[in-house]
């Protein structure tokens, strides 16, 4: 019983990254209706700034701070300078577009940090377990959980909630009709991208102490978050919140019973899902 | 200056026809001379990491004869393995029939290695490898591929042996085990040495290969309250669940055994705190007391600043143990190495090695090290002691290469 609450937890915890993976690459996807193949990629960029931050400046906190910043920032400006100037030349050149991106930001991986990867402890206040009654379980993960779902909840609540935020739900169901209505589309998409960014980026920071940094990390992940994608409907944000959780929590379980099918369940749940609905579990499209 | 006459551009077309039919079939005879060796690497996929490490191991082997053997000039040619068997054999094929390669090094996984061994004997090139399977020089041995690296049963006895002679009250043992040939291999092994130390196997869960998310093993070897967590796996794998053994708190309060490791390139991704009682199985340790290893490994360290892992050495020692064959046998023909490579013996890079004839098998020491707590270390890269070696070969019962068949 023990056992499985605690593969439950360990669901929960790699779900929340899952989600938040799959929720900003939901929002690009959905707004400027291309796959964007650089989001693992971006991912892998937040972990390594994380980790030469954290080390540059000595405190955890100011780098799990700093580091998505940076991926936004570099989210904007790959938005701004690069797949704007490709609207008009259509999708085809902005999915090759971002494809080349991810090739290029993986080799300026190796090049910047060099082709082996290596470890990153949690903070002081992290290091260690917690005794949950059931089960003893790594603080860092607990607080990983936490922080996740955290960051889930805002970007839920601020697409949701706020102004903006309808604007960018309007723009995913019907650009030209945004457009029409005096909105800067471009502006959009700008933010749109900047945010997804930022959102792979948090990712990436606060999965180094749980999973170090190496070159390949962002493939790996970028499989899973098309999955999130396709399984939540395409552009439907709480779909891809759900999603994550399913991806995250089916993959613990298989592995805490069936550990040889841990990897190929991800695919098979997605398969099985799509058989069913094919636009998803919350997909209009 | 004087006109050329008629009989000077006579004499000149003279000179070029004698050129032509004597200067160029030399230069053919040049071409011909050549011995074409592949290293094929994984520079892409899983592995990628080690691909350009293993090349720079049989260049510098290469280089130490002036990439000359026998006279003969030597063309070292390489290809991307990809870590995929598809890919792997296609240009094997390719490099053999393209470039006149007849002589393989590589790849790295034993699943890949065991297909491009096929090819190797349909195409008749030589063909060696340094990896876990058994297969190679067991069940699907032939004469053309020989392995480098130690028998996993070699590796499995040294492994437990020294550990339970260490730590003789640690019998419930849970095993962590990459779902593929090599993990398969040493797995099998360890669990019949186990059971000569009285080991209990209280758990035994295999992974598959590029698993990174290693939470979910760990908490079910927890459970099991086990002594020692065992692992057989390798490279990122290998460095994943280290890492989430040490975030549950398992170690250092128990050790953590990696059975066939790469040593120092899975170590350096680990920090002093997450290497605390682990416990290391390897091909190779650059503190190996061997004349050769001792030059090999001053040189890597001149060329590339950080001591060689078992990766570039194994490719480093392959590429020798091949070069040895063609001095002993005088010749560059395939099946005359072959044949000087079984049963060779030479001192080298890891002390003394022997090929058994019968399977193609190096027979060799592996090494088995404990990592040095923080406080102990001297330098950034001295993580762990060599604190035994062991070199039992596989025992007559369980070996499975009944006929290594003609050529």
């Amino acid at each position: 019983m023990s056992l499985l609450a605690g593969q439950i937890l360990n669901g929960i915890a790699t779900g929340m990254l899952y989600a938040l993976m799959g929720l900003g690459l939901s929002l690009i996807t959905g707004i400027l209706n291309i796959p964007n193949f650089a989001h693992g990629a971006l991912f892998a960029v937040g972990a390594y700034l994380l980790a030469s931050a954290a080390v540059a400046i000595g405190n955890f906190w100011i780098a799990l701070l700093v580091a998505p910043l940076g991926v936004a920032l570099l989210g904007l400006v790959i938005e701004y300078a690069g797949i704007r100037r490709l609207y008009a030349a259509g999708h085809d050149y902005q999915l090759l577009f971002t494809f080349g991106l991810a090739l290029i930001l993986s080799e300026a991986i190796i090049l910047i940090w060099g082709p082996v990867g290596y470890s990153y402890l949690p903070p002081q206040a992290l290091r260690g377990g917690l005794d949950l009654g059931f089960t003893f379980y790594p603080k860092y993960r607990l607080f990983v959980m936490v922080m996740a779902g955290l960051l889930v909840l805002a970007t839920w609540l601020f697409l949701e909630k706020t102004r903006y935020g309808a604007i960018m739900r309007a723009g995913i169901e019907n650009k030209e009709m945004v457009s029409l209505l005096g909105i800067d589309i471009h502006k959009l998409f700008t933010v749109a991208f900047a945010l997804g960014a930022y959102l792979a980026g948090i990712a990436g920071a606060l999965t180094v102490p749980i999973r170090g940094v190496n070159p390949g990390m962002g493939v790996d992940m970028l499989g899973i978050a098309f999955v999130v994608v396709a399984l939540g409907g395409l552009g439907n944000l709480l779909g891809a919140i759900a999603a994550g959780l399913l991806i995250g929590v089916a993959q613990a379980l298989v592995a805490g019973y069936w550990t040889e099918a841990s990897t190929v369940v991800i695919y098979a749940v997605m398969a099985a899902v799509l058989l069913v609905r094919p636009q998803g579990m919350f997909g209009i499209r | 200056m004087s006109q050329l006459k008629r009989r000077d551009i006579l004499k000149m077309g003279a000179m070029g026809a004698a050129a032509a039919g004597l200067g160029f079939p030399g230069i053919l005879r040049a071409q011909q001379k050549e011995v074409v060796m592949l290293g094929i690497w994984p520079n892409t996929g899983a592995f990628s990491d080690v691909g350009p490490i293993l090349d720079r191991g049989m260049r510098m082997a290469l280089e130490e004869r002036d990439m000359k053997i026998l006279g003969r000039p030597i063309k070292y040619v390489t290809r991307d393995s990809a870590t995929q068997a598809g890919a792997a054999t296609r240009r094997v094929e390719e490099a053999v029939d393209g470039e006149g390669a007849k002589f393989v090094v590589g790849p790295w996984s034993s699943g890949v290695a065991l297909a491009v061994s096929e090819v190797a004997k349909r195409k008749k090139v030589l063909h060696i490898f340094s990896g876990g399977t058994e297969d190679i020089s067991g069940s699907r041995c032939h004469r053309y591929s020989f392995q480098w690296a130690a028998s996993p049963y070699t590796a499995a006895k040294t492994v437990v042996d020294a550990f339970m002679k260490a730590n003789p009250k640690a019998k419930r043992w849970h095993l962590l085990v990459a779902d593929y040939a090599f993990g398969w291999s040493v797995e099998k092994y360890i669990k019949e040495v186990g059971k000569t130390h009285g080991i209990e196997f209280v758990g035994a869960d295999r992974h598959p290969l590029g698993e990174r998310e290693f939470s979910n093993y760990v908490q079910k070897a927890a459970a099991n309250r086990p002594d020692v967590v065992a692992m057989i796996n390798f490279g990122l794998d290998a460095v994943s669940g280290a890492r989430e053994i040490f975030n549950f708190g398992l170690t250092p309060k128990i050790p953590l055994i990696m059975c066939w490791s790469s040593g120092v390139e899975e170590l350096v991704q680990l920090t002093p705190e997450i290497r605390q009682n682990i416990w290391v199985g390897s091909n190779f340790y650059y503190t190996a007391d061997t004349p050769v290893a001792k030059a090999f490994v001053k040189s890597y360290r001149a060329k590339f600043g950080n001591p060689p892992g078992y990766a570039p050495s194994a490719a480093y020692g392959m590429t020798r143990l091949l070069l040895a064959g063609f001095d002993k046998a005088k010749s560059a023909e395939v099946q005359d190495v072959i044949q000087a490579l079984e049963g060779i013996e030479v001192n080298d890079l890891v002390g003394r090695m022997r090929v058994d004839p019968r399977t193609h098998q190096t027979l060799r020491p592996f090494f088995f090290m404990r990592c040095k707590p923080k406080s102990a270390m001297q330098h950034e890269t001295d993580f762990a002691d060599i604190i035994a070696t062991g070199d039992e070969p596989l025992p007559a019962q369980y070996a499975a290469c009944k006929d290594i068949g003609g050529f």
